[in-house]
C-alpha cells in the first residue's frame, strides 16, 4: 500500500465524491427541515438567527402531546403483533419441511407491494361494511400490522437462516419440551432478530400516514396532525415536529446499527 | 448379549420419499455394552439413531428403552444422553450451563446441580474450564463438554452420533481411548454411530454394520471382523484386497477358483456352479510374504515384484505385482531380510484367510 498510482487515487476520489453526493440527496432535505425548525425566519434563513420559539409552539399545541400518545400506542401495538406473527412465521417455515414453502414466504412479502393508501381504503371497507367496527386506534394497529408484518418477517427471516436448528433438537434431547426449548435455546439466540423486526416495525406504525389516517377516525397521531396542519399552510411547528419524529427514528436506527455492532444482529454479512 | 437388553429395536422401518433409509432394523443392546454402529454415509445409521433418540418417528417398528415401549414419546420424555456431531455446545452458555443443561430440565436443585458438575468435571477432566464459553474451547475441549453434557444425568443409555469425526487424528486416537473408559467406568451402554471402522473396532464390544439400511452382520467385534458374512461386510471392514474371479469348482469342501490365470483354493462357495462370478477378500495382514517359495507353507501360494514399499511406522504395505498383472496390499514388518523394491518374492496364505462370496454375473 506504499505507493498508489495517481489513477487509482482519482478513482477512490470519484467514488468517494459519489458516496457523499448520494448521502446528501438522501438526507439534505430531513437536515435542513432541522435547520429550519432551530431558525426564526424560516423563509430564508440566512445569516441563521436561531430561536425556540417554534419548538415553544408545538409544546403548548393541545393536539401533540395526545398525537405523540397515539402514535407510540400505534407503534408498539403494530410492533407487538409484527413481531409474534413474523417470529412465528418465520421458525415454522425455517424449522419444520414444509410444502410450497415459496408460496407462504411470498404471501407472507405480498403487503409490500400493495399501495399503503389501498390497505388503508380497504381496511377501513371491510372493517365498517363487513365487521361493523369504527375507526380507532385499535384498528389502526390492525391495519398497520398487516402492512409491517411483511417487514419484520423479512428481517427475521434472514437473520433465523443462519439458526442452526439442531441446538433445538439438543435441547428436546435433553429434556426440554417444546415452549422450554424455546425460552431456554432457540429465543436467547435469536433476539436480536426479533428485536430489530420489533423497532422496525415499531418505526413503520409509528410514522404511518395512509394506513392510520383512514382507520384512525378523527384521533389525532404525528403524521395525521402533520397532515392537517398542512392544510392551513406550512407552518413553522411542523418543522419542530418533523425533527422531533425524525431523531427518534434515528435513535431507535443507531440501536439497530449497535446491535449489528456488537455482531448480536447479522444483515446479510456472511459469519468468518 | 449375557445381561438384559436396554435398547431393544424390532423391525423398525423409516421411509424418507422413496428412500428406506431404515429398512427393518432389528436389535438389543445390552446394559453394560459398547454397541457400534458401523456403515457408509447414507447406510441409515444416524436415521436409526434418531429414532432412538426421538428425534426421528419411525414409520413401522418398535423402540424400547429399559424395558419400556418408548416408539411414540418425544424426545424429552425419553431419558436418554446424546453425543452430536459438531457437539452442538450452546454458543449463549458456559462450559457449567451447557453440561448441566439437562439436569435443570429434569428440575434438579442449584445444589445438586453443582454437585454433579464436580463430579463429571473431574471425570472428563476439565476442571477450571466451568465459565468459558464454548468458542473459548478447542476441539477436544469441546468433545469432552459434549460427552459430559450427555453422561451428566447418568441416562439410561448414550447415543453418539458420529462424536469424534471432527477431530483431528492424534486428538481422535486420544478420545477413543478416553470415550471407551467412561464408558467402562459409568458401565452405561453406549450406541455409537460412525463410519470408521477403526473407532468400531478399537472402542466396542459388539457392532452391526449398517448398509443402504438394512443390517447386514451383528455380532462381537471380531467375529465381524474375522468372519464377516456378506460381501458388503467382507469389503467394508478391514481394507482387504478384493480379487474377482470364477469359480472351477464350487461346493466341494473347498472351492477352487480361477483369478485371472491363477488357481486358487478357497472355502466352499455353497452353492456356486464352475462358471460363476466370486469375490475373494483378502485382508492384507493375512498374506504371508517371505523372500524365497520356502518361506510359505499355504495353500495358496504365488509369485510376485515388489513395486513400492509403503512405510507405516510400525509395519508398512509391500505393494506386490503378480505374475497376473493385478496387485495385491501386504502388510508385514517394516523391514524383510531380502525384501526390497523389485525384489521377487512369494505369496501365501491359507484357505481360511480369504472371505469368498459369489456374485451375480454383471454385479460390480
Amino acid at each position: 500500500m506504499a505507493a498508489v498510482n495517481p489513477g487509482a487515487r482519482f478513482v477512490i476520489g470519484g467514488q468517494t465524491a459519489m458516496l457523499l453526493a448520494l448521502y446528501l440527496f438522501l438526507y439534505f432535505p430531513i437536515f435542513y427541515i432541522g435547520y429550519l425548525s432551530i431558525m426564526e425566519n424560516n423563509v430564508w434563513p440566512f445569516p441563521p438567527v436561531f430561536t425556540g420559539e417554534w419548538y415553544d409552539r408545538l409544546m403548548i399545541m393541545s393536539d401533540f402531546h395526545v398525537g405523540l400518545l397515539n402514535s407510540v400506542l400505534i407503534g408498539v401495538g403494530t410492533a407487538s403483533l409484527s413481531t409474534l406473527f413474523a417470529t412465528a412465521a418465520a421458525i415454522g417455515i425455517l424449522r419444520y419441511p414444509i410444502r410450497r414453502r415459496g408460496v407462504i414466504v411470498v404471501l407472507f412479502l405480498a403487503p409490500l407491494f400493495v399501495a399503503q393508501i389501498l390497505i388503508g381504503i380497504s381496511t377501513l371497507m371491510f372493517n365498517r361494511n363487513v365487521l361493523g367496527i369504527p375507526g380507532n386506534i385499535e384498528s389502526a394497529i390492525v391495519a398497520n400490522t398487516a402492512y409491517s408484518v411483511s417487514f419484520a418477517f423479512l428481517v427475521i427471516l434472514a437473520q433465523l437462516v443462519r439458526y442452526d436448528w439442531r441446538f433445538d433438537e439438543v435441547a428436546q434431547v435433553f429434556g426440554a419440551r417444546p415452549f422450554r426449548t424455546f425460552r431456554e435455546v432457540t429465543f436467547p439466540n435469536i433476539w436480536p432478530a426479533v428485536l430489530g423486526a420489533f423497532i422496525i416495525s415499531f418505526i413503520l406504525g409509528f410514522n404511518n400516514f395512509e394506513i392510520t389516517f383512514y382507520n384512525v377516525a378523527a384521533i389525532p397521531t404525528l403524521p395525521t396532525i402533520a397532515w392537517g396542519t398542512l392544510r392551513h399552510g406550512i407552518e413553522p411547528e411542523l418543522y419542530a415536529l418533523a425533527t422531533i419524529v425524525n431523531a427518534l427514528v434515528f435513535l431507535l436506527l443507531f440501536i439497530i446499527y449497535l446491535l449489528i455492532r456488537v455482531g448480536a444482529l447479522r444483515l446479510g454479512v456472511p459469519e468468518e | 448379549m449375557s445381561d438384559q437388553a436396554i435398547l431393544r429395536i424390532e423391525a423398525v422401518e423409516k421411509r424418507f420419499g422413496a428412500v428406506r433409509a431404515v429398512d427393518g432394523v432389528s436389535l438389543e443392546v445390552g446394559s453394560r455394552e459398547f454397541f457400534a454402529l458401523l456403515g457408509p454415509s447414507g447406510s441409515g445409521k444416524t436415521t436409526l439413531l434418531r429414532i432412538v433418540s426421538g428425534l426421528e418417528a419411525p414409520d413401522r417398528g418398535r423402540v424400547e428403552i429399559g424395558g419400556t415401549d418408548v416408539t411414540r414419546l418425544p424426545p424429552y420424555l425419553r431419558r436418554i444422553g446424546m453425543v452430536f456431531q459438531d457437539f452442538l455446545l450452546f454458543p449463549h452458555r458456559t462450559v457449567a450451563e451447557n453440561i448441566t443443561f439437562p439436569l435443570k430440565m429434569q428440575g434438579r436443585t442449584v445444589a445438586e446441580r453443582r454437585e454433579q458438575l464436580d463430579w463429571i468435571l473431574g471425570f472428563v477432566r476439565m476442571e477450571g474450564l466451568e465459565n468459558r464459553f464454548p468458542h473459548q474451547l478447542s476441539g477436544g475441549q469441546k468433545q469432552r463438554v459434549a460427552l459430559a453434557r450427555g453422561l451428566v444425568s447418568r441416562p439410561e443409555l448414550l447415543l453418539l452420533d458420529e462424536p469424534l469425526a471432527n477431530l483431528d487424528r492424534e486428538l481422535r486416537k486420544e478420545m477413543e481411548i478416553e470415550v471407551r473408559r467412561y464408558q467402562e467406568e459409568l458401565g452405561i451402554p453406549f450406541v455409537y454411530v460412525t463410519h470408521n471402522q477403526e473407532e468400531a473396532l478399537t472402542m466396542s464390544d459388539r457392532m452391526a454394520v449398517m448398509h443402504q439400511g438394512a443390517l447386514e452382520q451383528i455380532g462381537p467385534k471380531l467375529e465381524v471382523y474375522n468372519a464377516p458374512a456378506t460381501r458388503f461386510v467382507a469389503s467394508f471392514v478391514g481394507a482387504p484386497n478384493k480379487l474377482t474371479g470364477r469359480a472351477i469348482e464350487g461346493d466341494g469342501a473347498r472351492s477352487r477358483i480361477d483369478w485371472d490365470g491363477i488357481t486358487l483354493i478357497a472355502r466352499s462357495i455353497g452353492n456356486a456352479r464352475p462358471g460363476d462370478a466370486v469375490e475373494i477378500y483378502l485382508k492384507s495382514e493375512r498374506i504371508a510374504l517371505s523372500a524365497s517359495a520356502d518361506g510359505i507353507h499355504h495353500d495358496n501360494r504365488i509369485e510376485g515384484t515388489v513395486r513400492d514399499i509403503i512405510f507405516k511406522g510400525q509395519f508398512a504395505d509391500y505393494i506386490v505385482r503378480t505374475g497376473n498383472e493385478a496387485e495385491l496390499v501386504v502388510s508385514g514388518p517394516p523391514s524383510i531380510a531380502g525384501v526390497d523394491r523389485g525384489s521377487r518374492v512369494s505369496l501365501g496364505w491359507p484357505v481360511e484367510a480369504a472371505d469368498v462370496f459369489a456374485t451375480e454375473d454383471g454385479e460390480p
